[in-house]
């Protein structure tokens, strides 16, 4: 150990100086200091012992996690105590705020002290233990960046994902819509708009393609036009899986998703593709600018409340349940089985 | 964490979070703990075999160490589950193998385990340590001498109640002279001899050896030779535990015994002689765990025993007739149970099998004063299994207020649809008591007479209700839409015989896009229903299992016979080659 450049006589402790990264100093006593590992090792550099040489802290390490440490190390570094005693000194120093137990952690860490990280870690824990993922979010105030498909079920199969197939009736019964008001609106203004502005062409503009290149449009309507067909039945996969770009641009793959470095919006990836869109493409803007409207609500409300979709979706082919309570039990006629009961005589 | 939380610190928080449930909602936080989580998830349960692919489970979470997997539905107990139905391990094994060189455990529940799955394991994971199978089937010994062969660092080898073909006592001796690893060793369910000597030397170089259940065929005199080559053994678990009376062999048994000075649990007991008994009253103190369970035609030597164990938690027991608090002209006699009431106060976990639940003699009554006893005699009692003769509404009640810190309450009355004995009345009010005053209520299986009422009022409080078990029970749908629509917690449902039809399943559908699975027997659900439930909901598959033999010709409107509905994110039936659209039918002749 080496001695002080100052020594201050009416005190036989020796003591350290420590810097912060905000730039303020102060003094330690050093037998308190070297329980920090990394403290331990400059000073064996033969750092911190004056006020011109202090140690420098990692970034970490604020004034305030710096006296919670030393709390820490000025109570633990006394060898005479009994494992109850500081076990009970433990229980009572972690309690604090969240945001302040996380400053601790992170700089007990940079510190290399190691029994207050786990200390701190296993508080932490208990904070996030028995807590939906809303209240995690909300406990240490992390933002929501999954989206809505990365949320469900993160085992899924994406081919297989009903929300998948939930979109594609939805488009279709979208593209009715649209259609009806496009015949209805075209009656009023020019008849041959009707051919231009075909389903696909709208449907096209849905999903974001540059409306400039009518050909490529054409070739790729067709396609659609093909797998339209398909759309509505039971096995929605192959639309999915075999149409790159509705893969790409609206149903991002969950592996693609993961490698994305910027958190994403909550949406599907709708309306990234409307700035593509030119005023020279042929499609009434006033009309354009209603379509943005209810496809960008339609996302929206796609996302928010999809359990309800579901129910929908159920209901658009069976009867609902009204007779309910006024139905007899389907009796079944008693059948013979070999046990009695639900338990077994397990042992 | 507005500011940098280094991941390694993250990490390490991770660490101290174990809970499936906890791991999951932690991966759903955010993208970065998503992709940190499934770096360091080390241990899975699946839930169901059917309910995931192993490939996309390999793929999210490469560094797994422990896998735990269930396979056929719980009623398959009940052997209501063909053969050839389903839950085989191999196509898991063949994945994982691939997938995860470095897995270290493996648990498998009422799965259907070939040989060559066991030496598959045996052969794909160098670093292989645990293996527990309960209610497995569909392997031999020849397996087994693969696993003792091949693993040189087992440590845990347990066969739980499973179905094994004895080919060979002598797969004990495949364990090489250099494993010395082994901390557990079951083999209760073993229905042959394995070879003593091969047993006798592998447990002498097991210093770590702490659980060991032998089976019925380790006879009682060479109890004492184990236990002194093994005095560290925490659960023990003897053979049959009779033989010819003889005081060197009592005398060796109990020295024995007394030299356990960890001992914690007993079980095995097949056959007991009484005599012998008391060889062990020296860890009787000490006992947190007794499965008595096996033994037969005991006598009032449990009263002597239970009233030694002060310290017991767990209690398995098989009661005589004679056992159960009988009235006896005005009064209750004193009983087991009423003992275990007095002396075990830290008894958590209760037990009470009868040994012969089809004999129908009218002077013996199998009643639910013991069950009284010990909810007023035990606070800290939280799991019962309990099967009797009789039960009431009172007796429920007064069970329910002494004890509303129970989590698990399964209760048999052996006849079927048996009302209160006292009232005639349905038991409806006192399994009301139970699910309204038991707030922390997982798992509950019921009986007697029950109508809709019972179904009202668990839809009402059952909130933490997990699993619930029916038969014979209920009037109408609304008793099924009752449990499905209110139990917010509900996971796994099982329901066999019971008057339920299409109308509560198709309204509930939603419903069980949540739960694990779904089991009707013997109730009125339709065929039509089946389909269209198949057809609707994409996250689910739904399973007809029906031994007629015109499937095909089926009528929509025609009841089926069984049906498995369960939630998965796999699709089709993986590893099945009978798929039929979306609704699978099988055949039990096939």
């Amino acid at each position: 150990m080496s001695e002080p450049d100052v020594i201050k006589p009416e005190m036989m402790r020796s003591y350290i100086w420590l810097q912060t990264a905000d730039g303020s100093i102060q003094q330690v006593e050093q037998e308190v200091a070297i329980f920090c590992p990394l403290i331990c090792h400059e000073i064996h550099a033969g750092m911190g012992s004056s006020k011109t040489y202090p140690i420098s802290l990692p970034a970490r390490v604020n004034p305030v996690t710096l006296s919670l440490i030393l709390d820490y190390c000025r109570f633990h570094q006394v060898p005479g105590r009994s494992n109850k005693e500081r076990k009970s000194f433990d229980e009572k120093f972690i309690r604090m705020d969240t945001n302040r137990l996380c400053e601790l952690t992170s700089a007990a860490d940079s510190l290399q002290l190691k029994p207050l990280v786990d200390l701190t870690s296993r508080a932490l824990a208990r904070m996030i233990e028995g807590k939906t993922p809303e209240e995690i979010r909300e406990t240490f105030h992390i933002p929501d960046d999954l989206t809505e498909e990365e949320k469900l079920e993160p085992l899924k199969n994406i081919t297989d994902d009903p929300r998948i197939r939930l979109l594609n009736r939805l488009y279709a019964r979208k593209r009715k819509e649209l259609k009806e008001k496009e015949k209805l609106k075209n009656v009023e203004v020019e008849a041959e708009h009707v051919d231009d502005r075909s389903v696909d062409e709208l449907l096209s503009f849905i999903n974001g393609e540059n409306g400039v290149k009518t050909v490529k449009n054409k070739k790729k309507n067709r396609r659609r036009k093909d797998q339209q067909k398909n759309a509505p039945e039971s096995n929605g996969i192959s639309s999915v899986g075999h149409d790159d770009r509705v893969k790409g641009h609206c149903l991002p793959n969950i592996n693609e998703l993961l490698k994305l470095q910027d958190s994403e919006d909550d949406r599907f990836g709708l309306e990234d593709e409307f700035d593509d869109c030119d005023i020279g493409d042929g499609i009434d803007p006033e009309i354009k600018e209603q379509i943005d409207r209810e496809v960008e609500d339609f996302a929206r409300r796609l996302n928010s409340d999809w359990p309800e979709r579901v129910q929908e979706l159920l209901s658009l082919g069976q009867e609902r349940r009204p007779s309910l309570y006024t139905v007899n039990g389907n009796g079944c006629s008693a059948r013979r089985s070999s046990s009695t009961g639900v338990e077994k005589h397990e042992k | 964490m507005a500011y940098s939380f280094p991941e390694e610190v993250l990490e390490h928080v991770f660490s101290f979070i174990s809970s499936e449930k906890d791991r999951n909602a932690v991966s759903l936080v955010c993208k970065s703990w998503y992709e940190m989580e499934r770096w360091c998830r080390r241990r899975i349960f699946v839930g169901n075999c059917y309910a995931v692919n192993p490939k996309i489970m390999i793929r999210r979470f490469p560094e797994v160490k422990s896998i735990e997997l269930k396979g056929k539905p719980h009623f398959a107990d009940f052997n209501l589950v063909p053969e050839g139905w389903g839950g085989y391990v191999y196509p898991w094994i063949v994945e994982i193998a691939r997938g995860y060189p470095c897995l270290e455990e493996i648990r498998l529940k009422r799965m259907v385990v070939t040989d060559e799955s066991l030496e598959l394991i045996s052969k794909s994971f160098k670093n292989f340590k645990v293996l527990v199978l309960s209610s497995c089937e569909g392997f031999s010994t020849d397996g087994l001498a693969a696993i003792a062969a091949n693993c040189r660092n087992l440590r845990v080898l347990e066969l739980r109640e499973c179905e094994v073909e004895d080919l060979s006592g002598h797969w004990l001796s495949h364990f090489p002279d250099s494993c010395t690893s082994l901390e557990s060793l079951n083999i209760a369910c073993l229905l042959s001899e394995v070879s003593f000597s091969a047993l006798e030397r592998l447990v002498a170089r097991s210093p770590n050896l702490k659980t060991l259940r032998l089976n019925r065929n380790v006879p009682l005199e060479k109890l004492s030779t184990l236990l002194q080559l093994a005095p560290q053994l925490v659960e023990f678990g003897t053979g049959v535990y009779s033989a010819e009376i003889r005081s060197d062999v009592y005398a060796s048994l109990t020295e024995a015994f007394s030299g356990c000075k960890n001992l914690k649990g007993l079980s095995g007991f097949w056959e007991v002689i009484p005599a012998y008994l008391p060889a062990f009253y020296s860890v009787c103190s000490r006992l947190t765990t007794l499965n008595l369970s096996y033994a037969t035609a005991q006598s009032p030597e449990l009263t002597k025993i239970v009233s030694q164990c002060h310290n017991l938690q767990r209690l398995l027991v098989c009661l005589d007739a004679y056992l159960y608090p009988i009235q006896v002209l005005d009064y209750i006699e004193d009983t087991g149970l009423n003992a275990l009431a007095l002396s075990c106060k830290d008894l958590q976990e209760l037990r009470v099998f009868p040994s012969d639940p089809f004999v129908a003699d009218a002077n013996v009554l199998l009643t639910e004063q013991g069950l009284v006893s010990v909810s007023e005699g035990c606070p800290k009692l939280q799991s019962v299994l309990y099967f009797c003769r009789q039960m009431s509404n009172s007796a429920l009640i007064t069970i329910a207020n002494n004890r509303p810190n129970l989590t698990c309450f399964r209760l048999c009355i052996l006849e079927p649809r048996a009302p209160d004995y006292v009232t005639f009345e349905p038991l409806d009010a006192g399994f009301g008591a139970i699910v309204e005053n038991c707030k922390q209520l997982r798992r509950l299986s019921m009986s007697g007479l029950l109508t809709d009422r019972v179904f009202e009022h668990i839809g009402t409080h059952g909130k933490k209700l997990d699993m619930l078990s029916v038969a014979f029970a209920g009037e109408s749908d609304l008793g099924l839409h009752h449990v499905l629509s209110g139990c917010d917690s509900l996971r796994k449902l099982e329901i066999r015989d019971c008057p339920f039809g299409d109308k509560a399943l198709l309204a509930n559908a939603s419903k069980l896009e949540t739960m694990r699975s779904l089991w009707m027997s013997s109730c009125g659900v339709s065929f039509g229903a089946c389909k269209l439930l198949g057809e609707k909901m994409p996250g689910l598959n739904v399973e007809v299992i029906d031994e007629r033999e015109n499937l095909d010709s089926l009528h929509e409107s025609c009841p089926v016979e069984k049906l498995y509905i369960y939630r998965t994110v796999a699709g089709q039936r993986w590893g099945s080659n009978k798929v039929l659209k979306k609704a699978l039918l099988v055949k039990e002749s096939d």
